[in-house]
């Protein structure tokens, strides 16, 4: 037992190795094995740390919580320390991602397995999974900030895959840039808060909270600052661009991207919230964000046609509950969405990453009729939107159902949210539903064959665990029984399911004029479609700023410093040809000046005794 | 140890003839890199004062002796030279002229070198002049097409900046009335107040003008444009740090109180300095142009964190120097192969340079790599560096640092814009002159050119996953530097972590200021 705890910090290391040992492979150094070694190596990397993880949950089960620390760097005053919690929520998060990293690192050797750069996805993969885990089990901000840039670096390196696409290239760009915003405010709170309370230990820093005099403001602004980092990583409003972006890349990624690493970010906050809350006005601003990106997310979702951002926006919205739940203090809430919203919609994915990886195509206009030849994918896809829903009790339901009984009393509003977001995503899930897997095969999708069993090994691996959620919950108490829930909440969370089930099967939904045809209903349609039009208002205000200040110093650079530069030099050199016509050579005058100018000199200096 | 400078002077005249100049100054900086070796081997970590202190009268009248030492602040720096110096040789082959130009190069070597441990003013003065005519040579001679422009704006700018600077010490020694040029950081104590102000603003803008600060940059994009690579790689490298280690040494240390009270004036004009190089950089079309207004921005950080004045903005100064030196010459150095390989460095022509087989993946990967570290990605020394300026400067200058963190996300824009405009996108296929295409292949990049990277890149991230290793070096100078300092606002916090550190000053007054 002793000796795992010890050894605790290979976690994050595995991940790392894996990611290393596959760089001969990745940089084409081996090249008679052809890169299937790097594939190999990090799955057992990522199986190992998974492994470590659940022997160490079990261990933690009976010793209670450990914190294993490592010194890193203390220099003149400044305690830099990484540390890691062993309690038993970090270690069932891990678990969660860990594990959810290995079924989409074993989806990828299916998905993947034609690629040509195979070795550098995995070795991404592998980097990708170190620093995921290690913002898990992470209990210092620093160390915590530390892994989230790698995160950054690496979701960057991911989704710029396939480098040569000129989509991909935006996305990789905005992927980086929006969550760089994010991180950037988040370290500026990191300086502040290590200049005021000394140690970013997150133990050390809840102590500090409690008696910390600093002035309001101040507070707000670090408060602010903080959620930034978190905001960016779980693509909310105004920081929501890149997800959807993100869907460029390939869908093994998108998997981890849409549960594991918006979780992460999502983690982060959770594990913030005790600092957070010295201002009540970031508070406020959590619930504010989250519910605006909660229903605008959810709307906008209902007008996409692209199959995978359709449900990027909705994993937006979810993590927008998240933020909700955070902002009204209620982290068991949290904790539980983020766990059942991370592996229904991980499953989501993985059904979606079938089709497109058997049609090549993830337009929902040319999809339809795939349910009799991908049964597999159909169930999973099913089985996931059961897990996201509130309909039947499977994971979110419990989760929504917990949330809005919270709420109930304090905040009739945000239940409101709450039901909305039900609503609305019960009727994307049918509405997708009908469009790829009902009605008739299209044009592209006449043939389209279940895929092969590495794929449909982690997808029914992980409908089955989707499935049996619920009494796993229940076994470890983390449920209420359903006496205590309150029946009317119950009922309306249920109404609101079944509502937009309905709905969405009453929807008319044409494929050929998928954009209406009416024409203020064509404008709304517009309007989601398009995100609000938010990239747009970034590119005439952001963006715009910043290239036209950058103008302004290039132009101040050319023409009023290096002209100013440029005018000394032409004007000496102008004098001196000017001047070279006005010396005589006669020595007379020369003599005279020279005298001239040292009586000056002398009379200057010795002014002061006269 | 001074013999490595004195080594390095008596063997630069050392010329074979033939192209095995090349190879006889590689050993020679190849012994001066394990000279340097031996002597960091041989520094004492605790001892925070100046280390194998070497002294000869030189010119007693004039009060220049030759005097070196090398303690925690010149120990890196001159590390950082020996390796540059020699991987700027490494590079360098099939030059016209070589024994000219080893000779210049190795010159200039002994002189930064030289300059880093001078412990006398005017020595200092001296080495400061000595290493500007040789670059201005290579420069002029070896540069690109505006080489004569750009080269004459260099050996102007610096030279203004060598007569303020020498103005200043010369006024700083006769109002002191000692005789002797030798550093004394209590040189200045007798001096008033307003004579102090003077006397380190023309220090500054001396130094400010070698930097370079805002707005006395303008020569150095010029400089970098038309030098070639391996003299980009020791003029952003190592030479840079001349100004930075000159302001440092001479403005902080020998005018405390003048610096203390200029010093919010001096953290906003970091601050101007960083946003105004790094927003210049933004608009730049030429690939080292951009490389090198980053440049103007990230020693803006340096200007900040000394203004700051605190234990940990000095080491961050340090650190900071270390870090921007191997990182800006990695981004030249790679600039300079991609240059190489496709005969431009334009930003609007270059595309796709990442494709595998045809372009350069390699380089690219690499250039991912320095980009990040440059923008503060953590696991890399940039990061820690600019962390450590960032949260030192916090404690006393709090506006300014937050405007400065800026400048830390204006460089991850420019630096993506370049890697998604120059390695991202497709290796287009050129015109062939006849109207159809032919298909761009890239020659392959030889080990030759990989290595110096791979080693940067290496340094680079050793020092940002155990930036202990080089911490410790400095540290003890470092929290020395600042005698008397009283942690105004956070002696609480600094308590707690000051505790932990026993052995150093900074600890022990730390603890004292807390109650």
């Amino acid at each position: 037992m002793q000796f795992l705890i010890q050894w605790s910090w290979l976690i994050p290391v595995y991940g790392l190795v894996g990611a290393l040992l596959a760089l001969p492979w990745a940089t084409r150094l081996i090249r008679q094995t052809g890169p299937r070694p790097a594939m190999y190596i990090n799955v057992v990397m990522t199986a190992l740390a998974t492994v470590h993880g659940a022997l160490l949950l079990q261990a933690v089960w009976y010793t209670g919580p450990q914190v294993v620390s490592y010194e890193w760097l203390q220099v003149a005053g400044l305690d830099l320390s990484a540390s890691l919690d062993l309690s038993e929520v970090n270690l069932i998060f891990l678990g969660l991602t860990a594990g959810l990293s290995l079924l989409a690192q074993m989806y990828g050797m299916g998905y993947l397995e034609k690629d040509w750069a195979l070795a550098r996805f995995f070795a991404l993969m592998g980097f990708f999974e170190a620093a995921i885990s290690g913002v898990i089990l992470s209990s210092s901000l620093f160390s915590t900030y530390f892994l989230l840039e790698m995160l950054t670096l690496s979701t960057y390196l991911l989704v710029g895959f396939w480098y040569a696409q000129p989509l991909v290239i935006t996305a990789a760009r905005d992927a980086f840039l929006t969550k760089r915003i994010g991180d950037v405010l988040l370290l500026m709170g990191l300086v502040v808060l290590s200049a005021y309370a000394g140690s970013l230990r997150f133990d050390d820093l809840y102590m500090w909270v409690k008696d910390a005099d600093i002035a309001p403001v101040a507070a707000t602004l670090t408060g602010l600052a903080l959620i930034a980092g978190p905001t960016g990583k779980c693509a909310q409003f105004p920081l929501h661009l890149w997800l959807d972006e993100a869907m460029e890349g390939p869908s093994p990624a998108s998997i981890l991207r849409n549960s594991a690493v918006v979780t992460c970010g999502a983690y982060v906050l959770i594990k913030l919230q005790p600092v957070v809350v010295i201002s009540p006005i970031t508070l406020d601003v959590l619930i504010a964000i989250g519910a605006t990106t909660a229903v605008g997310a959810s709307l906008v979702a209902l007008a996409q046609i692209d199959f995978k951002r359709a449900f990027s926006y909705a994993t937006s919205a979810y993590i927008g509950l998240v933020f909700v739940a955070v902002g009204t203090e209620w982290p068991g809430v949290a904790l539980l969405l983020l766990f059942a919203h991370a592996v229904a919609r991980a499953l989501i994915f993985m059904s979606i990453g079938a089709v497109v990886y058997t049609t090549h195509n993830q337009d929902l206009t040319e999809l339809g009729g795939i349910w009799s030849r991908m049964p597999a994918t159909t169930l999973t896809y099913l089985t996931g939107a059961l897990g996201l829903t509130g309909v039947l009790p499977f994971g979110c339901f419990w989760a929504f159902a917990l949330g809005i009984d919270f709420l109930w009393a304090d905040h009739p509003v945000l239940v409101g949210v709450f039901l909305l977001v039900n609503f609305l995503s019960t009727l994307n899930l049918v509405r997708v539903f009908r469009l790829v897997f009902l009605g008739k095969p299209q044009v592209k999708t006449r043939r389209t064959p279940e895929v092969g069993w590495l794929m449909a090994v982690p997808m029914m691996t992980l409908s089955i665990f989707v499935l049996i959620l619920p009494f796993g919950l229940r076994q470890v108490s983390l449920l209420p029984p359903p006496e205590y829930f309150n029946m009317a909440a119950l009922a309306l969370l249920v109404g609101s399911g079944i509502l937009g089930t309905g709905l969405g099967f009453y929807l008319p939904l044409n494929r050929a004029w998928s954009r209406s045809s009416v024409a203020p209903l064509r404008w709304v349609q517009d309007l989601l479609g398009n995100d609000f039009y938010t990239e747009k208002l970034y590119e005439l205000t952001v963006v715009r700023l910043v290239s036209q200040l950058s103008a302004l110093s290039n132009w101040i650079d050319r023409y009023v410093v290096d002209g100013a530069v440029n005018f000394v030099g032409a004007v000496s050199l102008f004098g001196g040809e000017s001047l070279k016509y006005s010396a005589s050579g006669q020595s007379q005058s020369y003599i005279l000046t020279i005298v001239a100018g040292v009586g000056l000199l002398v009379l200057m200096t010795t002014w002061t005794l006269w | 140890m001074p013999l490595l400078g004195a080594l390095l002077i008596s063997t630069w005249p050392q010329k074979i003839e033939s192209d095995q100049v090349r190879q006889g100054a590689l050993i020679t900086l190849g012994v001066n890199l394990v000279m340097t070796a031996v002597l960091v081997a041989q520094f004492d970590i605790t001892d925070s004062g100046l280390q194998f202190l070497e002294k000869l009268a030189w010119m007693e009248p004039l009060g220049l002796t030759y005097s070196l030492g090398v303690d925690g602040i010149a120990l890196p720096l001159v590390v950082i030279n020996s390796l540059l110096c020699f991987v700027s040789a490494y590079i360098s082959h099939g030059v016209r002229r070589p024994r000219l130009y080893y000779a210049l190069l190795l010159l200039i070597a002994s002189a930064v070198a030289g300059a880093f441990l001078a412990q006398n003013l005017l020595l200092f003065f001296l080495f400061y002049e000595l290493e500007l005519i040789p670059l201005y040579l290579l420069i002029a001679i070896w540069g690109g097409e505006r080489r004569g422009y750009a080269a004459t704006k260099f050996l102007i700018y610096t030279a203004f900046s060598g007569i303020l600077i020498l103005g200043a010490f010369l006024g700083l020694v006769l109002l002191s009335g000692t005789g002797s040029f030798d550093y004394d950081p209590s040189l200045a104590q007798t001096l008033t107040m307003g004579q102090q102000t003077v006397l380190l603003g023309v220090l500054i803008i001396g130094f400010g003008i070698k930097i370079p600060l805002f707005p006395f940059h303008t020569w150095l994009p010029d400089a970098h444009v038309e030098a070639s690579t391996p003299m980009s790689v020791l003029l952003a490298g190592v030479l840079l740090k001349l100004g930075t280690y000159g302001l440092l040494r001479f403005c902080v240390g020998l005018f405390p109180q003048a610096w203390m009270a200029l010093s919010p004036l001096l953290a906003w004009w970091a601050v101007v300095s960083v946003l105004y190089g790094s927003l210049a950089a933004i608009a730049q079309t030429d690939m080292k142009k951009m490389v090198a207004y980053s440049s103007v921005g990230h020693m803006g950080y340096i200007l900040l964190a000394a203004a700051a004045i605190t234990p940990l903005s000095i080491l961050g100064t340090v650190l900071q120097m270390v870090s921007h030196g191997l990182i800006s010459a990695l981004m030249f150095l790679l600039v300079g192969v991609v240059y190489k390989k496709t005969g431009t460095r334009d930003l609007t022509v270059l595309r796709g340079l990442m494709a595998p087989e045809r372009g350069l993946p390699f380089i690219g990967s690499l250039m991912v790599l320095g980009a990040m570290a440059s923008a503060g990605i953590p696991g890399m020394i940039g990061f820690i560096s600019e962390f450590i300026v960032f949260r030192g400067s916090f404690e006393s200058q709090a506006p300014q640092t937050l405007f400065c963190m800026l400048g830390s996300g204006l460089t991850s824009v420019y630096f993506l814009l370049m890697i998604n405009r120059v390695f991202f996108g497709r290796l287009d296929a050129a015109p062939d002159g006849t109207g159809g295409t032919i298909e761009v292949t890239l020659p392959k990049v030889s080990w030759r050119d990989r290595i110096p990277a791979m080693t940067l890149v290496l340094i680079i991230f050793a020092f940002g996953l155990q930036p202990a290793w080089l911490t410790r070096w400095m540290e003890s100078t470092t929290n020395s530097f600042v005698p008397n300092y009283v942690n105004p606002v956070m002696s609480i916090g600094e308590a707690s972590g000051g505790t932990l550190n026993g052995i150093s000053n900074s600890g022990a007054i730390a603890k004292v200021s807390s109650f």
